[in-house]
């Protein structure tokens, strides 16, 4: 059964959406997909936060499964160490594309080494003739 | 922190007496220029622009980390995508509301520009991940309006005037006035005399803060004859002894002065003809017809030397321009103008994979080259560089490498002199790398030392993006805007 979230970056109008299998998704598995469907790249330029549409309140626990169909606001961050942003162990976590959550969670998967690569030699070159 | 300890012994400040500023891009590294600054619950922006070594939304400002929809009036300082390239996304993508201004020349080139890096974005990206599109564009570029050089705008009581910043055709300062408070911002500038920009003007009021670009840091520049010289004869030594000459730069700016230079050059030296000089960028050309229409904003050597010929400057004699690739018959020794500048792909990557493994061949980086792209890389010439087509594939480097820049911005010497006739007590750093940037407050703090801790203390900021600067103001210029 094909699942739905809603999410909106902070800054912008119209909310987007993640779809997945199952009846709900880790926050953990959020952020990697945000991360990849917007091509947001490496992860070593940005910290990524993930809050509660209603409330506001942020998701600090990346094992937290978040319910089909519900609405979150995602915040793109300066990292607080330039070049070591945190949503590095999101964009390089090695899991299928849209994982089935299943009542386990996404503990399993450690977050992987950030630092190494750096910041400058990762970044891709930018699409212009300018 | 000191302002802290001063508040202690006068009466506390209420939260309505800080200044803030806040660097959304552009904070600790050169690209995506965007700063926000708001007092009084007025909020101003400044500068819209994405990071040229990334792509897509990572190349964007740090936009989330800020209340877009607060922001009063949005000022750019210039045509660069550095500087306005995500304002499209501002306006049409986000809850921003407020009202955009930048000179005329600036609107008419910025079309251009943007819409060349829709197009250019589209291919690469091939889906959506592009940041808007070219009908985004054109429904944003109706709702920007222009100001003219020296004239006062002034929206819901905050004051803005540009000023010329001598970087490109159309660059301003902005001087910018909430509640009393005066500030400069410089975008990016120039105070060195060239043969088509005015130098930036010193605005003739003191700022309380000046927000200053810092791509140089500390370094010195040669002076301009001298490297006019170094480039001339390292090309005409490239050229007699049967090679190449590549020179990447951005299409618009840089490569206008540098085609003054070999023009004139190659006018002067009759020895040189049949050697032909390309310049290969469409865009360039389309902005030949407002490089033309703004002469007039430019200085009184190009303006004198429009009058006497009668004819456009930029239409050139002696340099070819080169529609594509496959019209270019690659015979022998050249000289080629070429962009992009920072050789991330495009005509001057195809044609430096092409020319860098011949060892008579000359690559001449005439721009600054940003942290990540590979003009940046090649200057420490490796033997060998990734070819753009990808899966591994090593392109050898034998070319001999040269930097020579034309970039117009202050080195050392022009920015803290600059910053001395302004005399501002508060100095803010932008658009550097963090290297440059901290060797450059590191030279004004020891430069100011004596001051410290007396009522004339200069201070220096150097944040982070995101980081936020909190300017206590208050006394007789807070009471003469109440009583307004
Ligand atoms: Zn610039
Ligand atoms: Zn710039």
């Amino acid at each position: 059964m094909s699942s739905s979230v809603y999410y909106q970056f902070r800054s912008q109008r119209e909310p987007l959406r993640i779809n997945f299998d199952g009846t709900g998704i880790s926050i953990f598995d959020l952020k990697r997909d945000v991360i990849l469907s917007n091509k947001l790249g490496d992860g070593t330029d940005f910290d990524l936060s993930i809050y509660n549409a209603d409330t506001n309140d942020e998701y600090e626990d990346d094992t937290e499964i978040l319910p089909r169909s519900s609405s979150v606001i995602v915040r793109r961050k300066a990292p607080a160490k330039p070049g070591r942003g945190t949503a590095a162990r999101y964009a390089n976590a090695n899991a299928p594309p849209m994982s089935v959550i299943n009542g386990s969670s996404g503990t399993g998967r450690k977050p992987t080494d950030f630092g190494s690569g750096g910041y400058n030699n990762q970044r891709r070159p930018l699409p212009t003739h300018q | 922190m000191s302002f802290q300890r001063q508040t202690m012994e006068a009466e506390p400040f209420d939260e309505s007496d800080f200044l803030e500023f806040i660097a959304l891009g552009g904070g600790n590294e050169v690209g995506r220029s965007c700063h926000v600054i708001s007092y009084k619950g007025k909020t101003v922006m400044l500068d819209a622009g994405v990071h040229p070594a990334m792509n897509g939304m990572a190349a964007l400002p740090f936009y989330d980390d800020y209340d877009l929809s607060t922001i009063d009036v949005l000022l750019i300082s210039h045509f660069h995508l550095d500087h306005a390239a995500s304002l499209p996304y501002v306006m049409m993508r986000t809850d921003f509301k407020g009202r955009v201004f930048m000179t005329h020349p600036t609107k008419a080139i910025y079309r251009w520009l943007l819409s060349d890096y829709v197009r250019v974005s589209a291919i690469s990206a091939n889906d959506s991940s592009a940041l808007y599109t070219d009908a985004d564009l054109s429904a944003s570029f109706e709702r920007i309006e222009t100001v003219d050089y020296h004239s006062t705008t002034e929206v819901d009581g905050i004051k803005f005037t540009a000023y010329h910043a001598g970087h490109v055709l159309g660059a301003a300062m902005y001087f910018v006035e909430i509640g009393g408070i005066k500030v400069l911002f410089t975008g990016d500038y120039s105070r060195e005399e060239d043969r088509h920009l005015n130098v930036a003007e010193v605005p003739p009021q003191r700022p309380d803060i000046l927000i200053t670009e810092s791509t140089y840091g500390t370094s010195t520049h040669q002076p301009r004859q001298e490297k006019e010289t170094r480039l001339l004869n390292l090309i005409t030594k490239t050229i007699l002894n049967g090679g190449r000459c590549l020179l990447p730069v951005f299409s618009l700016g840089n490569a206008q002065e540098l085609l003054l230079v070999l023009d004139e050059y190659w006018q002067n030296n009759s020895n040189l003809e049949g050697i032909p000089v390309f310049y290969a960028s469409s865009l360039a050309r389309k902005c030949l017809a407002v490089y033309q229409t703004y002469i007039n904003m430019m200085n009184d050597s190009i303006r004198k030397k429009f009058r006497d010929d009668r004819s456009n400057p930029f239409q050139f004699k002696h340099i070819r321009s080169l529609k594509n690739l496959e019209r270019f018959d690659d015979l022998g020794p050249c000289v080629m103008v070429a962009s992009p500048g920072m050789l991330q792909n495009g005509v001057s990557r195809e044609l430096l994979e092409r020319w860098a493994p011949d060892a008579k061949n000359t690559l001449i980086v005439t721009g600054y080259s940003v942290e990540g792209t590979l003009a940046k890389q090649i200057l420490n010439e490796p033997s060998e560089f990734p070819s753009i087509t990808g899966g591994g594939i090593k392109v050898p480097r034998r070319c001999f490498v040269e930097e020579i820049s034309f970039a117009a911005h202050v080195d050392y010497k022009q920015n803290s002199e600059f910053i001395d006739l302004l005399n501002a007590r508060n100095i803010i750093l932008v658009h550097g790398e963090q290297t440059n940037m901290g060797r450059l407050k590191s030279a004004l703090l020891s430069k100011y030392k004596d001051l410290r801790d007396s009522p004339e203390e200069i201070k220096i900021f150097n944040p982070r993006n995101s980081e936020e600067v909190r300017l206590p103001f208050r006394g007789e210029k807070i009471a003469k805007v109440m009583g307004t």
